[in-house]
């Protein structure tokens, strides 16, 4: 049985039908799968099937170093989304329930280039000249973790100092010990800083300027 | 088992005048985008999450909802709605609304995107938690202090919790956490709880809740291991130490209607309908929690909902 079913395939065709450029999910695993490798591999095996202009490309974690160093893949599973370039924009353990949603996002942007950033984000990203690494910790079945890993990703598509993660919390329990994860979403930035919950695009701003 | 949500952001045209303009995502603004769409008419629905349901997607399951004799998960019948309106049409954007203007024959909704312009209006924004108001309540939201048990109930295995309230939310969502935390301290301020009796019975049968009457809690003393609360019982005077690690809240709501203040009828800050969901003004109506009424529950928001959206409909035929 697939892991995409038919009407949930017929959903993602509908919802991906607008891409316009070529997208590369490149998945990060390891020859003997852990649990959610396997699930994650096979579910982008299977999401590529909704339109030609996505593609697939595996990498070893242990082999493929160079990817791996360039890409600063510390964990896996790991997606990046890849449009003309490497956006840095990460998928840090599976990519399920509500967060289906924001690989979808993810897709769509880098495939479209279309955001939803006001002016004034935009105005600062372009001004932006230090590296920024945003990690949003989630679990599959926070409903409002989407919001915030959409902002993060947005924010990476847009400036090349940022990188943002989705980084499923069950599946990388030390995290959640070394980050003082007890609700999500939880946000960090530039390992350091905190945002609780689904901050509006302007508290998250205004948080980034503080911690720059 | 994995399951997969797939809830995007339309892109839609933001030049166009609507017939009705859904603020609000919730089961009383996706029953009234379910009805719209039917009718034909041009609806938008604006929703600030990323994924629409309102506090039903904050619910874990939902009993009392016709139709559904196994117990329906809150965001299974959240996402089903809207699927249900989405496949009649119903078109919804991701945005956050920050002003409107609800009078005159083309009313104005701008977010922070975008202005939309439409002749009808059904205002669903809802209600959010109520704040317990106390000091360490802020500072450790999200780091101890939760107002979603679905959310982060599974952060406290083997844990000790405290859940305040002592209605409906504070005893199901405490049965929620018992599946895993060790301990559960329910605590309210008095003796008397308005959740409903086959709550209340379950809790009671529940040997990891322990009921706190007569109590308040004071402050959230989380800066210092190990974690504590300050809580006060009525008939004492001096406060006392409750260690637990996490504390979750559910102490009523507030409805969101600071947008809407000065320009619209409230009643205690709800806004205040009459028939068929009417409002103070003409071509607004109002639908769901947000409205001033007795039983905020997903089977009156649904009625609320298709109400409106049936005024909608005959406001707009009658004026040609």
């Amino acid at each position: 049985m697939p892991m995409l079913d038919e009407k949930v395939m017929q959903e993602v065709t509908k919802a991906l039908a607008n891409m316009k450029n070529p997208v590369t999910l490149m998945l990060f695993t390891q020859p003997f799968e852990c649990g959610y490798c396997k699930d994650t591999h096979t579910l982008l095996s299977e999401l590529i099937a909704a339109n030609k202009l996505l593609k697939l490309e595996v990498k070893q974690f242990d082999g493929d170093e160079e990817a791996v160093k360039s890409m600063g893949i510390d964990k896996i599973p790991a997606i990046a989304v890849l449009g003309d370039k490497d956006y840095g924009i990460r998928f840090y353990g599976i990519p399920a329930g509500y967060e289906f949603s924001s690989l979808l996002s993810a897709i769509l942007m880098v495939s479209t280039g279309i955001t939803k950033l006001t002016p004034e984000t935009k105005t600062f990203l372009s001004n932006l000249s230090k590296p920024v690494h945003l990690q949003v910790f989630v679990t599959p079945t926070c409903p409002y973790c989407p919001g915030a890993v959409i902002l993060a990703h947005q924010l990476a598509f847009v400036s090349p100092h940022v990188v943002a993660d989705m980084v499923e919390i069950t599946e990388f329990p030390h995290l959640a010990q070394k980050y003082s994860v007890q609700g999500v979403p939880r946000t960090t930035i530039n390992e350091k800083w905190f945002v609780e919950g689904a901050a509006p695009e302007a508290m998250l701003i205004a948080k980034l300027k503080e911690a720059l | 088992m994995l399951d997969f949500n797939i809830s995007l952001s339309d892109n839609v045209d933001a030049t166009q005048l609507f017939d009705l303009i859904i603020i609000g995502g919730g089961p009383a603004g996706l029953t009234a985008g379910l009805y719209a769409a039917r009718y034909k008419l041009k609806t938008l629905m604006i929703e600030k999450a990323a994924v629409p349901g309102g506090q039903l997607i904050a619910t874990q399951w939902v009993e009392n909802y016709p139709g559904f004799p196994e117990p329906v998960l809150g965001q299974t019948l959240a996402q089903d709605m809207e699927k249900q309106a989405r496949f009649f049409g119903l078109e919804i954007v991701r945005e956050n609304v920050i002003s409107t203007t609800l009078t005159g024959e083309v009313k104005e909704v701008t977010t922070e995107h975008n202005t939309w312009k439409t002749k009808t209006i059904i205002i669903c924004t809802g209600s959010s938690p109520r704040l317990l108001d106390i000091e360490g309540e802020a500072e450790y939201a999200g780091n101890g202090v939760s107002y979603c048990a679905t959310c982060d109930g599974p952060f406290y295995p083997d844990k000790v919790v405290a859940v305040v309230g002592g209605g409906n939310s504070a005893f199901e969502e405490a049965l929620f956490i018992a599946k895993y935390a060790r301990q559960i301290y329910l605590i309210h301020r008095s003796d008397k709880y308005t959740a409903d009796s086959i709550l209340q019975e379950r809790v009671k049968a529940e040997p990891k809740i322990m009921l706190i009457p007569n109590t308040t809690v004071e402050t959230i003393d989380f800066a210092t291991e190990p974690r504590s609360l300050k809580i006060k019982k009525a008939d004492s005077r001096e406060p006392e130490k409750l260690e637990v690690d996490g504390i979750f809240i559910f102490v009523g709501s507030i409805p969101n209607t600071s947008l809407f203040e000065g320009q619209i009828e409230l009643l205690n800050g709800y806004i205040k309908s009459y028939a068929d969901n009417a409002t103070s003004l003409e071509g607004v109506w109002a639908a769901g929690d947000v409205q001033a009424k007795t039983l905020r529950q997903v089977a009156t928001a649904v009625g609320d909902g298709a109400n409106a959206a049936h005024a909608v409909n005959k406001y707009l035929i009658h004026k040609g």
